[in-house]
């Protein structure tokens, strides 16, 4: 008997080293799959492109160092962003800003009532094409970090309010409150943007 | 009083995150259906988002990849 099982054993481990292989190679490549949107998100996150390309990186290295406690058939994006959102919380690259003290505007179609306003068109396209590509993205890192993971999550990263919440591990409801918010402040920011093109 | 252009305005946002219930959806199309106000300040919000989503994309620079490539767990 022992000398049956003592030839099954390395069978038996070689077979569950094979498959974990397997497992780990399947893993890393699903996760190479994401890389193009986490660079994305990783981009808006921080300030420059040097930096999110370092992020990135760390993201993967840990990301592959602990891909065990990834549990397969779970949300595997969320599982990588939030290992991504919660490296750039810990390496403190976050020169938190101070929160807007300014008055925000309360309504959500100012923006477009501004604009139209100052224009005199009423043409949405056009409205929407007085706004320079360069001025929105400064726009963005003008609005505090907080808010703005969340609008980069969702707005770039297209996760839903429940995946965002579970990725920032915050409660839904203060998803949708900086969501909210930090779309207020963004499009003041661009309603101001606007105008100063126009001066 | 109710006001359907302020509750319009209000669900802006998780109308176009898909958020809204059916209920809440269908609420707010069937208002959109009558109000060329709220309809033209929904579209606007619609192109805003493709041309902010356009502006704030950057492609990944592509040595990335293969930098990351070369993180993998070697096999032997």
């Amino acid at each position: 008997m022992r000398a049956v099982s003592e030839s099954s054993r390395p069978e038996t481990d070689a077979q569950r080293i094979a498959e974990e292989s397997r497992d780990r190679v399947r893993f890393e490549e699903e996760v190479l799959e994401l890389a193009d949107q986490v660079y994305r998100v990783a981009r808006r996150l921080v300030s420059t492109r040097e930096e999110a390309e370092d992020l990135v990186q760390e993201t993967y290295a840990r990301a592959f160092r602990s891909w065990r406690s990834y549990t397969p058939g779970t949300n595997l994006r969320a599982w990588i962003f939030r290992i991504l959102t919660n490296l750039n919380i810990d390496r403190g690259r976050r020169e938190q800003r101070a929160p807007a003290t300014q008055p925000i505007e309360e309504g959500d179609y100012f923006l477009y009532n501004r604009l139209e306003a100052d224009s005199g068109v009423e043409d949405e396209e056009r409205i929407v094409q007085r706004l320079s590509q360069d001025r929105i993205v400064d726009a963005l890192s003008s609005v505090p970090h907080d808010f703005r993971d969340v609008i980069v999550l969702v707005d770039i990263g297209d996760f839903t309010y429940q995946d965002a919440a579970q990725i920032l591990d915050i409660p839904i409801g203060t998803v949708m409150s900086r969501l909210h918010r930090g779309r207020r402040i963004l499009k003041q920011e661009l309603a101001e943007a606007a105008v100063g093109e126009e001066a | 009083m109710f006001d359907p252009c302020a509750k319009c305005e209000e669900v802006l946002q998780p109308f176009l995150d898909r958020e809204l219930s059916d209920a809440e959806h269908a609420q707010a199309e069937a208002h959109l259906d009558q109000c060329a106000y709220c309809r033209r300040r929904y579209r606007f919000e619609e192109r805003l988002r493709m041309y902010v989503r356009q502006a704030w994309a950057e492609q990944m620079p592509p040595d990335l990849k293969a930098k990351l490539a070369a993180l993998r767990t070697p096999l032997y």
